[in-house]
């Protein structure tokens, strides 16, 4: 009878404490039943198991006898599975933007540059939500260069300072591409329209001016091609 | 250096000295000071002043003057409050940024540039400092190359504006050394006690609870004892005595079969929670906080900073996936941050940033959220089109020192959301002719309603 008792309350101690273990925490990522559920065969772009050993079960049925885990492309630099845009190529847009091929000191020639994009409500709009996501930390929400990064950063442009205020559109996409100063290149981060809609936000919300007369000729794509330099 | 500014700005001693005039002996110089005193009506003949003043007492004060103003300034900048108002504004407006008066910042501390430099080519200099370093000037090539960085030109200033620049520079907002560091002390002090109190107060107060409480105990304990005392003193029927002198019999009680029946239910309740709730966890990652590579901190940079989650994670609004953030992301700020909280010194978590980005290796960050891949799941279509807040999902990251799995990313999770959440259809004309249709029904359209139950809207 005792033995018997002592078995019980052993036996749940244990079933519980085992079962605890199961919990996800801290480094523990928690027992996975059927892990061939969960981890991808194929190549996955934010995942880069290059473990080959660890076996999750044991019936593995990769047919290259690696591990359960390993996701990795043992042909790309690093075993990433994320590749660069292969060499000498152009991403085709909607939009028909080409490549931004100016030189980060080449600001005289992008200053002439037009904002392709239309001016609008809905364009403004968004830029607004643009320009708090990516410029607000340092330049602060209202562009006076207050904002809390900024603080940290040092030398960061008053939007609505004097040396600012008049710079044309091009001036601005130029610097958001490239960096100037102690800003860094935001080219990679915004997409190119993202960042004319910014521009359009910085130049008549923030410095309040009106958009000069129009921007016509970025109706087609063609237009676009002609007014951005691409050499 | 330092009579014009000594006299411009103190005028009440320099006037008695100026009384004083050229008498130069010791007592004829008490005597005067007496005299001028006391036809001021402050003295009474009797008494002197508390200090005794002497030759040496106004020579320390003037040089106490002398060392407040530690720079001095072309004469011909101007000192009215005017002048220096009206410099505040511009320089607030133009400068501020890079330049702080006496401090160094990105650009050169200020005050005495017009001591250092003429007036005239100081405000050349701002105007376009470019065109004066490439005119080879010394000067202003040597101040280049120590910040290696060049000013935007401001040839939109005025005359005037230069004039009232030049003045706040000089004269502006003199802060007496002594004074500022007394209250960045203070300030510190402030700080450091500004966030702990309560907590502390809580914990006291939970104390001054718990002894309270005990007390109460100990009074009650007494009172009891006292009571038994003073009835069993008295004249008492058997009955009463009986019920008086008893004494509870606890081996009895955990003898009884309703004791062992109760405590024998709540441990088998308490295993089978335990048991179904560890099954139920089984393949759930939630509460998954694994360390990372760099011990990045998003309560300091989504948190203290207020940098947005989209500045870092791009694709979140116009992929599938959110991204993890390359390091030439990292290096906007940290080219120029290279430790915490000011520090001097490269951090050795940030110096693992520039470690990545010379060498061009990638940083392995370890993957909290792994959704199975059976189940597709597209940020873009919740986030920009949906409308949801990151922390919906993935809960106070702002809080977070390392990031954790907030929410269990189970199937019944999502559907759980999709059940109650209503669509944002404003301003989207896409889900214009499903209004339409929706209608007739009382409910508001909520996800359930345009298919976010069909099994193969997730799963194919």
């Amino acid at each position: 009878m005792k033995i018997a008792k002592a078995l019980i309350f052993g036996g749940s101690a244990l079933a519980i404490s085992l079962l605890a273990g199961c919990k996800a925490g801290g480094d523990n990522q928690g027992l996975e039943y059927a892990p061939q559920m969960y981890h991808s065969v194929a190549y996955e772009p934010l995942t880069q198991i290059q473990d080959e050993t660890t076996k999750g079960n044991l019936i593995s049925t990769r047919e290259d006898g690696k591990g359960e885990y390993f996701n990795s492309n043992i042909n790309n630099p690093n075993g990433m599975n994320m590749r660069e845009p292969v060499a000498n190529t152009v991403p085709r847009n909607k939009q028909g933007y080409l490549p931004y091929r100016l030189k980060a000191f080449e600001l005289e020639q992008a200053a002439v540059i037009k904002n392709p994009v239309e001016s609008s409500e809905e364009v403004l709009k968004r830029g607004e939500v643009l320009f708090l996501q990516y410029c607000s930390a340092c330049h602060g929400k209202t562009g006076q260069g207050d904002g809390k990064v900024g603080e940290v950063i040092g030398g960061v442009a008053n939007l609505t300072g004097g040396a600012y205020v008049n710079l044309p559109e091009g001036h601005i996409f130029h610097v958001i591409t490239k960096g100037k100063g102690r800003m860094g290149a935001h080219g990679s981060q915004i997409p190119e329209e993202s960042r004319w809609k910014i521009v359009h936000y910085v130049k008549q919300v923030i410095q309040g001016q009106a958009t000069a007369a129009a921007p016509a000729p970025a109706a087609d794509s063609t237009a676009v091609a002609q007014v951005t330099p691409a050499n | 250096m330092g009579k014009n500014e000594v006299a411009s700005r103190l005028s009440a001693p320099v006037f008695m000295f100026e009384k004083l005039g050229s008498d130069s002996t010791f007592a004829g110089v008490k005597e005067n000071l007496k005299n001028y005193l006391i036809s001021k009506n402050m003295l009474s003949k009797r008494s002197l002043v508390g200090i005794r003043l002497s030759f040496q007492t106004l020579a320390v004060l003037l040089f106490m003057l002398i060392g407040v103003s530690a720079y001095a300034a072309d004469p011909a900048v101007a000192s009215s409050d005017e002048a220096i108002a009206a410099g505040k504004t511009v320089f607030n407006a133009n400068c501020k940024q890079c330049h702080k008066l006496d401090q160094k910042s990105v650009g050169p501390a200020l005050r005495g540039a017009t001591d250092r430099q003429s007036a005239d080519k100081v405000k050349s200099f701002i105007k376009n400092s470019t065109a004066v370093i490439a005119s080879g000037d010394a000067y202003a090539v040597a101040l280049f190359k120590e910040y290696n960085l060049q000013m935007p030109s401001h040839e939109f200033l005025s005359d005037d504006d230069l004039n009232n620049l030049l003045s706040y520079i000089e004269h502006g907002d003199k802060v007496d050394p002594a004074a500022a560091a007394a209250v960045t002390a203070g300030g510190e002090a402030g700080a450091a006690t500004g966030g702990g109190i309560p907590s502390e107060y809580l914990t006291v107060i939970l104390g001054v609870l718990v002894l309270v409480l005990v007390l109460i105990l100990v009074v009650l304990g007494l009172i009891i004892s006292v009571l038994t005392k003073y009835i069993n003193k008295q004249d008492l029927p058997e009955d009463d005595k009986e019920f008086v002198s008893q004494k509870t019999d606890y081996g009895k009680i955990f003898k009884s079969d309703g004791f062992i029946i109760v405590v024998t239910a709540l441990v088998i309740a308490l295993v089978a929670k335990t048991a179904l709730d560890g099954l139920y966890s089984v393949g759930v990652q939630q509460g998954y906080a694994p360390a990372q590579p760099i011990a990045f901190s998003h309560a300091l940079h989504a948190g203290d900073k207020e940098i947005a989650c989209q500045y870092c994670h791009t694709g979140v609004e116009i992929g599938r996936s959110a991204n993890i953030p390359s390091p030439n992301i990292c290096m906007n700020c940290h080219t120029h941050i290279q430790n915490v909280g000011g520090k001097e010194g490269v951090s050795p978590e940030i110096a693992k940033i520039y470690a990545a980005v010379e060498n061009n290796q990638p940083i392995e960050w370890v993957r909290v959220h792994n959704l199975p891949d059976l189940a597709y799941f597209n940020h873009s279509q919740h986030v920009a089109v949906g409308g949801i807040e990151c922390q919906t999902c993935h809960g106070p990251i702002q809080e977070m020192e390392v990031v954790k799995q907030h929410s269990a990313l189970t199937m019944g999770w999502c559907i759980d959301c999709h059940r109650q959440t209503e669509i944002a259809t404003e301003g989207n004309a896409y889900y214009d002719k499903l209004v339409q249709l929706h209608s007739d029904s009382k409910d508001a359209l909520k996800v359930k309603d345009i298919g976010g139950l069909e099994c193969a809207k997730c799963h194919y």
